[in-house]
């Protein structure tokens, strides 16, 4: 059994309140973070999507972290960096190939979404249900 | 899981498990300056020494560096005891004689009640504390690109010969991870340059702004099995792309039926 | 030809014996380094040229014996009339020809050749008279001197590779590591930890792979007696380290030594070759289920490699530097395998203990202390050489009975022993035992074996000095008391040799000393404040005359010393006018010379010319 993230497009409004639950939440040291979530436009007047890392079965970032500081969390179904192992070389950030590796540039750190533990708060504050957490009856997906 | 007695209270950790990340855990304020946790512990500095005993040791004590001993069951340590404040000031002393300038050791040094250091101060100071936390973190890399040279009170960071080193591929972690920031490099324009060699940063697509440098992303592709094309673009390209790929992914999920 | 058979052995034993026998004299030449650099190598040309050209009857020039160092040092070059037992001393090439028309073509002694005791004047002509070896016992030396160590049979001969003969063919590893640690034979490289016990530790370690390495670095200034045993009796070593191995499951073995003992690397890699030849090294030994090859690694030159995790990295390739021993090398050495490091001297120990047991060890030297001990005797002593004695044999003993006393009938001051690492003991502990646990007890320690002489013209400040400094050049440098206090600790031990010094000085030098020693990661640092915490304990008045009177008592430290020509004994020759290479001495003919102080460098030379003891060093 495995959770995921589930984004449905159509859903969303763009109203952008994930990318405030998100930057709040990682928020540190009295200053707010930088959000992982980015509600873009989607080519169409209408159409609004919720860019966020896709956890890859073969992730890029995984890949590319040569001090070896992204490791998959079983429980939760995300990938994340240990921020205690990561030297900032920004090889993760150059390499996804959606940019879901980002730098935060207040607290000067490389951040990526990790599904806050267990318990997403973009999904969870998400009014259309754009973003929802479910855990997959189906197959298991997970790290190859 | 072992238990410890440390400062008194008793406390649980794993069989093995290096003591400085157990008393980091416990909010024991310990200092230190040559760990780093993408790297093996060192042992350099010196500072993270703590006292310890054991029932069966008959009082004898030791005093062992936390970074590099393993918790084992029944352990009794001491982190604050004269000794050992004595030792951190004897050490950061020395420290000052090397690096009279350098601020993140004269905050440490005033913690410690050291303004200024005891002994007579080298001929040449700078900001290099030799934690070795560049060479080790670029070694971890798989890189190797600098090295420390010369031994004892010669000892210095540097490339191979002191010449540009080839090995490097201007990832910057050396940089930055450097406690005291004493390794230069400048980012201008689209070239980089550090330890005396020049890089090129790589230009987005679309926005035109630098991104990492081609050695690195040759060396990432190359050696990581990611497709070099990855690298032509930055995260914000990338992000904006991925959302216009998705947009249309959701037209079509529109305009199908259910 | 491969020997499979402990018969075989003992059969090549035999036939060699009965083919070397057919000499009935043999002359043995000391090749060791020492004497090779005071022309050893001409005298054996000297001798195989003469045998060339004058066919002396029932003796060759295979009876030419060149053999390891001898020990006796001072009086080389040595060479040794056997079986009589004739030592002839200070030989010349030109010697050759009357050594073997008298003493070989007749039973004649060539009395100005032979060894004068300076006690009485006597000449001694044989070996277990002279007093320099009649107060020795030589276990690991046993072989040296006496052996070719580049010809395997001379080993064979002498009882070699029997003790692995039985360890493979009678005993099962744990009887054998029962055996060493029944002897109580401690680790000779200095740090004196029991050797059962660190076989034992590592054989309990669950692994497949385990290695054995020698530690041939011997980095201590003055000290030469690995180099000797791994000159003069390399297969010794060998056998020690394939008794290891078999003992604590290793099937690979190093030997590491270091850069500047380049004989010893020939002797051992010809050593190591004539084994994998005869099968003693390599696959099912002696028909044996036992696998060993040893490889030679070498050092480039670093002191600190001597340490036993540094030296490891060197041998994997790496900077050498050592590391925290929570987790010792026996658990997690070479390449992070368990590994067994010894020192040459204990590996040539075991081969002794396994053919005459382990009780029989014991019963030599002291409690706790069993077996004997190597040293490099020298400074200022009139034999100065390679010796050995039984554990607790007192320093009195070694440096007036086997040392002869000091030389220019100059007073005892005091004794460096363990290298640079160790401390300085006075004459008031002459009668102290040498023993690990006597030495350390007393602020020193055993070391490796070095052992150097001082009188009273030597300056115990600059003793510390030089030693520190030895110790500042040598340190790896990876942690801060060590690279930075040590600099520091050096630094104002100059200031006192240079009259700077201040009390305030000597008080935070004792503590910094301290701190160090707490402080520091490695054997380098932790009794790299020794020499100056030892010779502040015995000497702290000497420290005291450098600082408040700015007085150096015995002479050296140039700025605190004046030379002054004596207008009592001085004739005016002017001889020491010629010496002074800065023209700092001036005077009239036949009247007494004037040293000018501001010019002066107290070099010494005046002093050394002048046939009337006529320059005062105040």
């Amino acid at each position: 059994m495995k959770a995921r993230l589930v984004i449905t497009p159509h859903l969303c409004t763009g109203c952008r309140t994930c990318e405030l639950a998100c930057s709040f939440t990682h928020g540190r040291d009295g200053k707010i973070g930088q959000s992982r979530i980015s509600p873009l436009n989607g080519g169409f007047s209408d159409i609004h999507i919720p860019v966020n890392c896709l956890q890859c079965e073969d992730p890029a970032c995984v890949k590319a972290c040569l001090a070896g500081a992204i490791s998959f969390n079983e429980k939760t179904g995300a990938y994340e960096i240990n921020q205690e192992i990561c030297v900032h070389c920004l090889a993760c950030v150059a390499a996804c190939p959606f940019g879901c590796s980002l730098v935060d540039n207040q607290l000067n750190i490389v951040v990526k979404c990790d599904l806050c533990g267990g318990d997403p708060v973009c999904a969870h504050f998400c009014p259309s249900k754009a973003l929802t957490y479910k855990q997959l009856q189906s197959k298991a997906v997970g790290p190859k | 899981m072992v238990t410890l007695r440390i400062n008194g209270k008793l406390v649980r950790a794993k069989e093995g498990e290096m003591l400085l990340p157990v008393l980091q855990r416990e909010k024991i304020d310990i200092p230190s300056l040559c760990h780093h946790k993408a790297v093996e512990p060192y042992g350099g500095c010196r500072l993270c020494m703590v006292e310890i005993t054991k029932q069966e040791w008959s009082g004898r004590q030791n005093m062992v560096t936390s970074c590099l001993y393993p918790a084992e069951d029944g352990l009794i340590i001491q982190t604050h005891t004269t000794a050992l404040i004595e030792l951190r000031r004897t050490i950061l002393d020395l420290y000052l004689a090397r690096c009279p300038d350098t601020p993140e050791i004269q905050k440490l040094a005033a913690q410690y009640g050291v303004f200024q250091t005891s002994y007579e101060q080298v001929a040449k100071p700078d900001d290099c504390i030799l934690c070795g936390l560049c060479t080790r973190i670029c070694d971890r890399m798989g890189f190797g690109a600098i090295s420390a040279v010369n031994r004892g009170h010669k000892r210095e960071i540097a490339p191979p010969l002191k010449n540009a080193p080839p090995d490097c591929v201007g990832c910057l972690a050396c940089a930055l991870n450097c406690p005291t920031k004493h390794i230069q490099y400048t980012d201008c324009g689209f070239t980089r340059e550090i330890w005396g060699r020049k890089f090129e940063l790589l230009a987005d697509k679309q926005t035109g702004r630098p991104t990492i440098t081609r050695e690195f992303a040759d060396y990432l592709s190359t050696h990581r099995d990611i497709p070099r094309d990855y690298f032509e673009q930055n995260d914000e390209s990338h992000r904006k792309e991925t959302a216009l790929i998705l947009g249309k992914i959701a037209v079509w999920n529109r305009e199908v039926p259910q | 030809m491969k020997i499979l058979k402990t018969k075989q052995l003992e059969q090549l034993a035999e036939e060699y014996r009965k083919t070397a026998g057919r000499h009935k004299k043999t002359v043995t030449v000391c090749c060791g380094t020492g004497c090779l650099a005071k022309g050893a190598q001409k005298i054996v040309e000297a001798f195989e040229e003469y045998l060339d050209r004058c066919k002396v009857r029932d003796f060759t020039v295979e009876a030419v014996k060149k053999t390891g160092c001898h020990g006796f040092c001072e009086q080389g070059p040595l060479v040794v009339i056997e079986p009589q037992g004739t030592v002839y001393t200070r030989v010349k090439p030109k010697d050759a020809e009357s050594i073997i028309e008298q003493s070989i073509g007749h039973d004649a002694v060539i009395e100005r050749l032979l060894y004068t005791n300076p006690a009485d004047g006597r000449k001694i002509e044989k070996y277990a008279d002279i007093p320099f070896y009649a107060h020795q016992r030589r276990i690991a030396l046993r072989n040296v001197g006496k052996i070719a160590p580049d010809d395997i049979r001379e080993y064979i001969a002498a009882g070699g590779y029997q003790a692995l003969a039985k360890v493979l063919t009678k005993m099962t590893p744990d009887q054998v590591i029962e055996e060493i640690s029944k002897s109580e034979l401690r680790g000779r490289g200095g740090g004196g930890f029991l050797t059962g016990k660190k076989w034992r530790t590592c054989r309990n370690v669950d692994s497949d792979v385990r290695y054995v390495i020698c530690n041939g670095d011997e980095g201590d200034p003055g000290a030469f007696m690995d180099c000797s045993i791994m000159e003069g009796d390399p297969h010794a070593v060998l056998e020690g380290m394939m008794i290891c191995a078999f003992a604590v499951g290793a099937s690979e073995g190093y030997i590491y030594v270091r850069e500047e003992y380049p004989l010893a690397v020939i002797r051992l890699k010809k050593a190591i070759a004539d084994c994998e030849e005869y099968g003693l090294l390599g696959k099912s030994i002696l028909g044996a289920d036992f696998a060993f090859s040893i490889r030679i690694a070498r050092g480039a030159g670093a002191f600190v490699c001597g340490e036993s995790s540094a030296l490891m990295r060197s041998v994997a390739g790496e900077m050498g530097e050592p590391r925290a021993k929570y987790i010792h090398s026996v658990v997690k050495g070479l390449y992070d395998h368990p590994t067994v490091l010894n020192n040459v001297e204990t590996f040539v120990n075991v081969p002794v203990i396994i053919n005459n047991g382990a009780e029989w060890f014991t019963k030599i030297g002291v409690a706790k202390n069993s077996g004997t001990k190597a040293f490099s005797l020298v400074g200022k002593v009139r034999n100065t050489g390679l010796i050995e004695v039984a554990m607790g044999t007192t320093l009195r003993e070694i440096i007036y009975d086997i040392g002869g006393g000091i030389i220019d009938g100059r007073s005892f001051k005091g004794v460096q022993t363990g290298g640079p690492s160790g401390g300085c003991l006075p004459a008031a502990l002459l009668d102290l035992p040498v023993d690990f646990d006597s030495l350390t007890e007393a602020g020193s320690m055993m070391g490796s074996g070095g052992m150097i002489v001082m009188d009273d013209k030597t300056c115990m400040v600059d003793v510390a000095r030089y030693f520190l400094n030895f110790l500042v050049s040598e340190s790896c440098g990876k942690c801060v008391p060590c690279r930075e206090g040590l600099y520091q600790l050096h630094k104002m031990t100059v200031k006192i040799c240079e009259g700077r010094g201040t009390e305030e000085d000597l008080i935070k030098m004792e503590k910094l000393a301290n701190q160090i020693v707490a402080g520091s990661l490695c054997g380098l640092g932790k009794s790299g404040s020794k020499p100056l915490l030892s010779t502040l304990k015995y000497y702290r008045d000497e420290y005291l005359a450098h600082i408040r009177d700015r007085k150096c008592p015995a002479g050296v430290c140039k700025n605190l010393i004046t030379y002054r020509v004596n207008p009592d004994l001085c004739t005016g020759c002017m001889v020491c006018v010629k010496a002074c290479a800065y023209q700092a001495i001036a005077g009239r003919k036949k009247e007494p010379q004037v040293i000018k102080e501001d010019v002066c460098r107290k070099c010494g030379a005046c002093v050394a010319v002048c046939k009337f003891n006529a320059i005062d060093v105040l």
